[in-house]
C-alpha cells in the first residue's frame, strides 16, 4: 500500500529525531518538571523553520514518556469559541486512565488575521490557567501577534540540522526501504532541500521509490534551474486547481518542455487521483491530449499544441471531483523516462536488427522488431544451430548474433 | 545451414500466384496487359498482400529484371520531407530504358509520412508522372492527404478468408514437410485473423519445435512471440490496481515490444470471454473501440491503453458497488 515516507519513517523516539539535541533536552526537562508541580511557564513555544522536527519532537517525547498527546492544529483555533472547546482538556494533568496529558497546538502561524486575534488571546487565557503542559509550535515566535502570549511561554528554538544529520536520516530511510543510495545522491538531495528534513524525505521518495539503487545521476537533473520546484509547483496547480484558467496558466509560467511535463502528469495522475471515476476522467483527458500530439506529428501543425495543453492541464484539473483529500502526496519522477534510458541499449540493438530484417522482408524496421524479430528469437531458441544461417541470411554482425543467441533468458 | 523466413521464401513472385484479393489481382493483371498503370493506393490491414501485390505487379510488368525498374521506400524509416525531395525525385525523374517507359516507386507505410512530406510527394507525382508511377501502401488510406488520394486509383485489401489462409499454409506445410493437425490451422487463423505474414511466421516458429503442430503449440508460440499477458493486466485493473496494470502494460510495450494494436485486440477478445455481465461487455466494447481509434491517431500507445485501463478500473469499481 502507498504511504508517504515522511509518515512511514517518522521518528518514534526522541533519540531518532534529527539534530537539535540542545532544544530537545531543554524541552524534555521542562515537560518532566511538571511531575514536581506546575512550573512557572505553563507552555513551551517551539519555533524554527519548517521541517526541522518540531512537531515530530513533541510526538516522540509523548511517546517516550507514555503521555496522552492531544494534537490541535490551525483549523481547531480559527476563533476564540473553537479554542474554548478544548479548554477543558487543559484543566487536568492526569487523564482518566492514569497517564499524563500533553496538549500540542501545532501550526500557530495559521492563526492569522484580525478575527484570530481573539484566538491568540483565548490561547493565552487557557495557558494562564493550564494544569497540564501545553506546547505551541510555529515558524516564527516573534510575530507581533504573539507578543503577550510569548511572556507566558518557555521559548525553545529549533535550528536546521547539519547536512550530516539529515543525510544520516536519509540513509536510515533508504535502509528501511531496501535502497542502496550513493552518498553523493543523498548529499545532493539534502543540500537542495535547504536541510529541511521533511522536504528532503519527500524528494527522496519522489526520486527513489520502487528502486533498488539511487545514483547521483538519478538526482542530478534537479540541478538544472531549480527544475524540481518548477515542476512540482506546476503539478500541484494542475492536480489541485478548480479553475481551468489557473491550470492552463501554470504551464506558461513553468517554461518547460510540454512533452516532459506530459510525462510528469501522466506518471502522477493515478497517485494523485485515487477515485476511479476521477482517474478515468484524467486519463481520458491525457488520451485526448495525446491524440492532438499525434495530429501535430502527422500535420506538423504546431498551432494544435494549445489543445494538447488544454487537455493535459485543465482537462486533468477538472477530473478531480470525488477524490478525498488525503494530505500531501509527493510527486514522483516519471518512471518511464528512467526505464527508457535503462533499456536504450537493448532497444537500439533490436532496431539495428530490425533494419537488417527490413532489407529482407519488405517491412519497416519498427514493425520488423515487433512482427518478425520475436519469431526469429523463438526459432533460435528451438534450434540454436540455426543461428549461423539466420546471421548469414540477414547479414548480422557478431554483437547481433550474441544478442539473439544469448538474450533469450533475459527476454 | 541456410535459412530464410518463410514469408519471403513463399512470397508470390507473380500475380498468378496470389491466392487472395481476387478482384484486385484481376484489375492489376489488366494493367499488366495494357502495359500501363496509374498511381495507386493499396490500403488495408497488415499481412493481406499489399506489398506482395506491388512487387508481383512489377515482376509481371518488367520480368526478371524488375528490380532495376523499381524502388522500394519505407516511409516509417525515412519519412522526412528530405527523402521525398532527394531520393524520390532523383529516382522518379530519370526515364527508364526498355519497353515500358516508366518506373515504379513503392512507398510502403505511406500513412506514416508527415503531411509536409506528402505535399512534396504530391508535386513530385505530378511532375514525373511520365517517368514514374507511385504505389502508396498504407494501413489507413484516411491518413493520406486528399490531393494524393484523388490522383490515385484506390485498392482496398481485406483480411484473408479462412479458405485462402488454409490453402496457403497447406502449400507451405507440404513443401517444408511439416506435420500439422487440422486444429493447428484453425488455431493459427483464430489468433492471426487472416494476417498472412503473422500466420506464416507463427507456422515457422511452431515448426521449429520439430514436432507435429497442434493448437496448443500454436498458442504457446503466440504467447512467447507477444507476451501480452492481457488477462492478468485486465484482472489487476478491474481489481482497482491501476498502477500495477499500467506497469504490466509498460513491460509489454517497452520490454517485449508488443504492438499496441495487438494488445487492444487481445483486450477486446478477453472482455467478451470474461464472466462480466453481458451489458458491461457491450459498454466496454464501446470504450475499447474508441481507444482503438485513438491509438491510430495518437502519438503514444501506452498513454492510450492506460486510458482504457483506467476505464476498466472504473468499471470494476462500479461492478463491485452492484452497478
Amino acid at each position: 500500500m502507498y504511504a508517504a515516507w515522511t509518515v512511514k519513517h517518522k521518528p518514534q523516539t526522541l533519540s531518532d529525531v534529527v539534530g537539535n539535541a540542545e532544544a530537545i533536552q531543554k524541552f524534555t526537562e521542562w515537560v518532566k518538571s511538571w511531575n514536581k508541580g506546575v512550573p512557572k511557564k505553563r507552555a513551551a513555544f517551539l519555533y524554527g523553520p519548517p521541517g526541522v522536527g518540531k512537531t515530530v519532537g513533541v510526538e516522540a517525547l509523548a511517546n517516550d514518556l507514555k503521555m496522552e498527546l492531544v494534537e490541535k492544529n490551525a483549523s481547531d483555533y480559527r476563533t476564540a469559541e473553537a479554542i474554548q472547546r478544548f479548554a477543558g482538556l487543559a484543566s487536568q494533568y492526569d487523564t482518566l486512565f492514569g497517564g499524563r496529558r500533553l496538549i500540542l497546538l501545532d501550526e500557530m502561524d495559521g492563526v492569522t488575521g484580525t478575527e484570530d486575534r481573539g484566538g491568540v488571546a483565548a490561547v493565552t487565557d487557557i495557558i494562564k490557567r493550564a494544569q497540564c503542559p501545553i506546547v505551541l509550535v510555529a515558524n516564527n515566535a516573534y510575530d507581533p501577534r504573539f507578543s503577550t502570549l510569548r511572556g507566558y511561554c518557555l521559548l525553545i528554538e529549533f535550528k536546521k540540522p547539519t547536512v550530516r544529520e539529515v543525510m544520516k536520516h536519509l540513509r536510515k530511510v533508504c535502509a528501511g526501504e531496501g535502497i542502496d543510495a550513493e552518498e553523493e545522491a543523498l548529499k545532493f538531495i539534502t543540500e537542495r532541500s535547504g536541510r529541511d528534513v521533511r522536504s528532503a524525505v519527500n524528494d527522496l521518495q519522489a526520486l527513489a521509490q520502487g528502486k533498488k539503487r539511487l545514483a547521483y545521476e538519478d538526482v542530478a537533473w534537479l540541478a538544472q534551474r531549480d527544475r524540481k520546484d518548477v515542476i512540482f509547483n506546476v503539478l500541484r496547480t494542475i492536480f489541485y486547481s478548480k479553475d481551468c484558467w489557473e491550470a492552463k496558466r501554470a504551464v506558461d509560467t513553468a517554461d518547460m518542455d510540454p512533452d516532459m511535463l506530459f510525462q510528469w502528469i501522466y506518471e502522477n495522475a493515478p497517485y494523485q487521483l485515487t477515485d476511479p471515476h476521477d482517474l478515468a476522467k484524467a486519463m481520458d483527458a491525457l488520451s485526448l491530449a495525446d491524440v492532438y500530439r499525434g495530429r501535430i506529428r502527422t500535420t506538423q501543425d504546431w498551432s494544435l499544441l494549445r489543445y494538447v495543453l488544454d487537455f493535459m492541464t485543465a482537462g486533468v484539473a477538472m477530473a478531480r471531483e470525488r477524490t478525498k483529500p488525503s494530505g500531501w502526496i509527493p510527486f514522483r519522477f516519471p518512471e518511464r523516462i528512467q526505464w527508457l534510458s535503462r533499456t536504450k541499449a537493448e532497444r537500439d540493438m533490436r532496431l539495428a536488427i530490425g533494419m537488417k530484417i527490413r532489407r529482407k522482408c519488405h517491412i519497416s524496421s519498427v514493425r520488423a522488431v515487433k512482427e518478425v524479430l520475436p519469431y526469429i528469437k523463438i526459432i533460435i531458441e528451438n534450434n540454436p544451430e540455426m543461428v549461423a544461417g539466420i546471421a548469414k541470411w540477414l547479414d548480422l554482425d557478431e554483437t547481433m548474433v550474441d544478442y539473439l543467441a544469448g538474450g533469450k533468458k533475459q527476454m | 545451414m541456410s535459412f530464410e523466413m518463410w514469408t519471403e521464401k513463399y512470397r508470390p513472385k507473380s500475380l498468378n500466384e496470389m491466392v487472395n484479393q481476387k478482384e484486385i489481382v484481376e484489375r492489376l493483371k489488366s494493367f499488366v496487359e495494357a502495359k500501363n498503370i496509374p498511381h495507386c493506393i493499396f490500403a488495408g490491414p497488415p499481412g493481406t498482400g499489399k506489398t506482395t501485390a506491388a512487387l508481383c505487379l512489377a515482376y509481371d510488368l518488367y520480368g526478371g529484371v524488375y528490380r532495376e525498374h523499381l524502388m522500394e521506400l519505407n516511409a516509417s524509416d525515412e519519412r522526412g520531407i528530405n527523402v521525398v525531395r532527394e531520393t524520390v525525385k532523383t529516382f522518379a525523374r530519370i526515364r527508364s530504358i526498355g519497353e515500358i517507359p516508366f518506373k515504379i516507386m513503392i512507398l510502403d507505410e505511406a500513412d506514416n509520412m508527415t503531411s509536409d512530406a506528402q505535399q512534396a510527394l504530391r508535386r513530385t507525382m505530378e511532375r514525373f508522372t511520365e517517368t514514374c508511377r507511385f504505389i502508396l501502401i498504407a494501413n489507413y488510406s484516411g491518413k493520406i492527404i486528399e490531393p494524393i488520394q484523388s490522383r490515385c486509383a484506390p485498392f482496398r485489401f481485406s483480411y484473408l478468408s479462412k479458405e485462402d489462409h488454409d490453402a496457403y499454409l497447406r502449400h507451405i506445410v507440404q513443401k517444408e514437410n511439416v506435420k500439422m493437425h487440422d486444429e493447428g490451422f484453425d488455431a493459427i487463423f483464430d489468433v492471426c485473423g487472416g494476417d498472412l505474414r503473422k500466420a506464416i511466421n507463427t507456422l515457422q516458429a511452431a515448426a521449429s519445435l520439430g514436432r507435429a503442430i497442434d493448437a496448443e503449440t500454436v498458442y504457446s508460440v503466440i504467447g512467447r512471440a507477444s507476451p501480452a499477458d492481457v488477462q492478468e493486466m485486465i484482472t489487476l485493473a478491474m481489481k482497482g490496481d491501476f498502477i500495477g496494470a499500467r506497469q504490466r502494460l509498460r513491460e509489454m510495450i517497452l520490454k517485449y515490444g508488443v504492438a499496441g494494436s495487438d494488445i487492444i485486440k487481445q483486450i477486446h477478445i478477453e472482455i467478451f470471454r470474461s464472466g462480466l455481465p453481458e451489458q458491461w461487455k457491450v459498454k466496454l466494447a464501446d470504450v475499447i473501440g474508441e481507444i482503438d481509434f485513438r491509438l491510430v491517431q495518437g502519438a503514444d500507445e501506452e498513454v492510450q491503453l492506460s486510458a482504457l485501463l483506467a476505464r476498466l478500473t472504473e468499471a470494476g469499481y462500479e461492478l463491485k458497488r452492484g452497478g
